[in-house]
């Protein structure tokens, strides 16, 4: 333990930038996990955080909220499946807006037409809208009380209709966009105000409930049997299968693969390195009676010590953005994943330096009375 | 030199743990940069394939396509502008497509696009109606020429007479056809987003010789105001996410960078405190701080071009083994070399670390067996 501490307070410099390295490489891993879970918050939160337990969208949406149109036809065809409890409509746009007077900006509009089946689960502040003029916001991006204006298209000089915060809720946006869960009539008007060409307003998907006893998994598989223009997911399979999100995923997880590979590669050569160069001086400490055990502790301490600290200061650097907001990405600080890579890179840093320790359980020393010592 | 490169020849097992963990950095900025490349190029190629100095959206729509609108009143406006040589009509309107072999709920993912001054690779008069040219990435998915898409929910009916490249559009493959065939198949699918007669959703604007300066202040100007009007460049960069995605990814391929300087210069470091002693005698019997120095650069070079390859390799390995459809990779030489280029600059950089411990080695020391 002490020679250990005291190697490294001698070779500050060369322990330093590996534990810069590993510092660095923690930051990147830590950043790059909050950024693809903002990420896919920001794509598809609304989605898991609205009430309807199964989404309805026509096959031609590709599962997309914005991309599908539910026709009267299907709309009918889904109603009449048989153990739908409750159906109602869901309307999802996104819209040129005015907050609080302010300068124009995108909000995405969901309109629910009943309560329980399209807006949002639970509240992390204030009430649900009593009036069609009133909206639950994303809480990142709204405040309650903010007034939030819909900047008319065209040319009709009419104004736009106005919504005002009387709720938020977390995690809660739609295609990385602050985003308002409106009743339906005032969707509607957001709508006209918006594109004064619009003749019919139709809804994006059919929010439905299972009738007791039924699971959601089963009345979906019944209203896709039902009609092949239906696309009926449980919430959480409209969250994931949501376009992008899985290639988010498997992006981000090369891309942790290489970073993890490059963690205890980086470490491993730096003590294998170390090992051979003081091999003389590992063989004489044999020689005079210091056990290999002793030695192999000593380089586990610097690994942990090297590792931790790169963790320390990965986290160090890591902790301030997660007070920022990268666009409309919310960087959260999630105290699982700081500990799940911490654990992780701990052990593979510790198990890289296990050629290393091989080196040293090898050494003979006898090699310290021949002239030798070499590994 | 020669000693440099004979060392890495004979014993080649020491520089094997530096040359894989500097190939995996090269394979993470050839990842990291092809990963971006892929989602920009999937994101713009509508708008980079346009033959024209701007786009012309109507001011309430924040730069996006897709809720602007342009009333024939306005466009009227645009084309009277001093500079303006040409005036096109454009739309968009993403829908799924159906096509004939694949199953009924297997769709693809379109943008249908309507245009009167041809992008780049189209014909200069829009096919008839009914009929588009179809980007070339949706040959993957069974499109031919002849084939019929039936595109949304109205089952609208569209045949491919043609192929186009790079056109993709937010990640989708394009169609191409006239304003009337847009304007039909949009209102027959998207009653919410239906456009009226003579309405499109952005203008494509042509300057006059010489006339490009200042022109985009000119058509907002003209319109009082109801317009928005932007370069290529700035169309591009005002796609959802496309600036966003640049900043992110260039930033990660930054600190991903300082991390291969910091190893290399580890690495290097590690290697001339070993050869300290050899350094000595080798300064004794003559040889210069620069020639010593110049051998640790350029096992540092070698080990980092031998990484670069092996990365360039990986990657197009990548590139090619990847399904269409799922990560939005593409290697391209310009990102293959410049990210062998930064490799090979961040070793030198890395390595340069250890020129002050080379100078500073004493050859009478190392004679007298200090090392």
């Amino acid at each position: 333990m002490f020679l250990a501490l005291h190697e490294m307070g001698r070779a500050r410099v060369r322990f330093g930038l590996l534990i810069g390295a590993v510092g660095l490489l923690v930051f990147l891993i830590l950043t790059q996990q909050a950024i693809q879970g903002g990420l896919i918050t920001g794509f598809v939160g609304a989605i898991r955080q609205q009430s309807a337990p199964v989404l309805v969208y026509s096959v031609d949406g590709q599962r997309t909220l914005q991309g599908s149109v539910i026709a009267p036809g299907l709309e009918s065809a889904v109603r009449a499946v048989p153990g739908v409890a409750e159906a109602g409509r869901i309307g999802q746009g996104t819209f040129t807006v005015r907050v609080d007077g302010g300068a124009e900006s995108d909000a995405a509009l969901i309109g629910y037409e009943h309560p329980g089946l399209g807006d949002p689960s639970r509240l992390s502040a204030g009430r649900r809208p009593q009036a069609p003029t009133e909206a639950v916001g994303s809480a990142a991006d709204f405040t309650v009380g903010s007034r939030v204006r819909i900047v008319p298209g065209g040319s009709t000089g009419a104004a736009g209709p106005v919504f005002t915060v009387v709720g938020l809720v977390e995690d809660a946006q739609i295609q990385v966009t602050p985003t308002l869960f409106v009743p339906w009539a005032g969707y509607e008007a957001a709508v006209r105000a918006a594109n004064p060409d619009a003749t019919t307003i139709l809804p994006s998907v059919i929010g439905v409930r299972p009738t007791a006893g039924l699971s959601d998994a089963e009345l979906a598989r019944r209203i896709n049997a039902a009609s092949a223009d239906a696309d009926a997911l449980t919430r959480s399979q409209a969250a994931s299968d949501t376009p992008g999100v899985a290639q988010v995923q498997q992006s981000f997880q090369l891309i942790f693969l290489l970073y993890g590979l490059v963690v205890p590669l980086v470490t491993g050569l730096f003590f294998l390195i170390i090992t051979f160069q003081k091999a003389a001086a590992l063989t004489l400490l044999r020689a005079i009676g210091a056990r290999s055990g002793t030695l192999v502790r000593s380089l586990l301490v610097q690994v942990v010590l090297v590792v931790g600290g790169g963790i320390v200061i990965g986290i160090a650097l890591f902790t301030p953005l997660t007070f920022l907001k990268l666009g409309a990405i919310t960087i959260r600080f999630d105290p699982t994943a700081v500990l799940v890579w911490s654990a992780l890179l701990l052990v593979l840093g510790l198990a890289s330096a296990m050629v290393a320790a091989r080196r040293v359980l090898a050494i003979d020393p006898l090699e310290a009375t021949t002239g030798g010592g070499g590994l | 030199m020669t000693l440099a490169l004979r060392e890495m020849r004979r014993r080649p097992g020491r520089f094997a743990i530096a040359t894989v963990i500097l190939t995996l950095i090269a394979l993470l900025l050839m990842f990291l940069g092809g990963l971006l490349d892929g989602l920009v190029a999937s994101s713009t190629g509508a708008f980079r394939s346009q033959q024209a100095d701007l786009l012309v959206y109507s001011s309430s729509s924040r730069n996006s396509l897709e809720r602007s609108r342009i009333t024939p009143e306005v466009r009227q406006q645009v084309a009277s502008v001093a500079g303006v040589a040409h005036v096109g009509g454009l739309g968009s309107a993403q829908l799924g497509g159906r096509i004939p072999g694949r199953g009924t709920r297997d769709l693809v993912p379109t943008v249908l696009f309507g245009y009167e001054l041809a992008p780049r690779g189209l014909p200069a008069t829009p096919p008839a109606p009914g009929t588009a040219y179809a980007d070339d990435s949706l040959r993957a998915k069974g499109v031919a020429v002849g084939t019929v898409i039936h595109l949304g929910p109205a089952r609208s009916a569209v045949t491919v007479v043609g192929f186009v490249s790079d056109t993709r559009y937010t990640g989708q493959g394009t169609l191409w056809g006239s304003l009337p065939t847009w304007r039909e198949v949009l209102n027959a699918n998207r009653p919410d987003a239906r456009v009226g007669p003579g309405v499109v959703q952005a203008l494509v604007v042509q300057a006059g010789p010489g006339s490009g300066a200042g022109l985009a202040g000119r058509v907002d100007r003209a319109t009082g105001g109801a317009t928005s009007a932007l370069t290529i460049t700035q169309a591009i960069d005002a796609l959802p996410g496309v600036a966003q995605q640049r900043s992110v990814f260039n930033q990660i391929i930054g600190v991903t960078v300082v991390i291969a300087v910091v190893v290399v210069a580890l690495f290097f470091a590690l290697l001339t405190v070993e050869r300290t002693a050899l350094y000595g005698v080798l300064k004794a019997i003559g040889s210069s701080s620069r020639t010593l120095f110049a051998g640790v650069v350029l096992q540092a070079v070698v080990v980092a071009l031998v990484a670069s390859l092996i990365g360039i390799a990986a990657s197009l390995a990548l590139d090619a083994l990847i399904p269409a459809g799922t990560i939005p990779f593409v290697a391209t030489p310009a990102r293959l070399a410049s990210s062998a280029v930064i490799l090979v600059v961040a070793a030198v950089v890395g390595c340069a670390f250890s020129l002050r411990r080379v100078l500073r080695i004493d050859p009478a020391a190392a004679i007298g067996g200090t090392p």
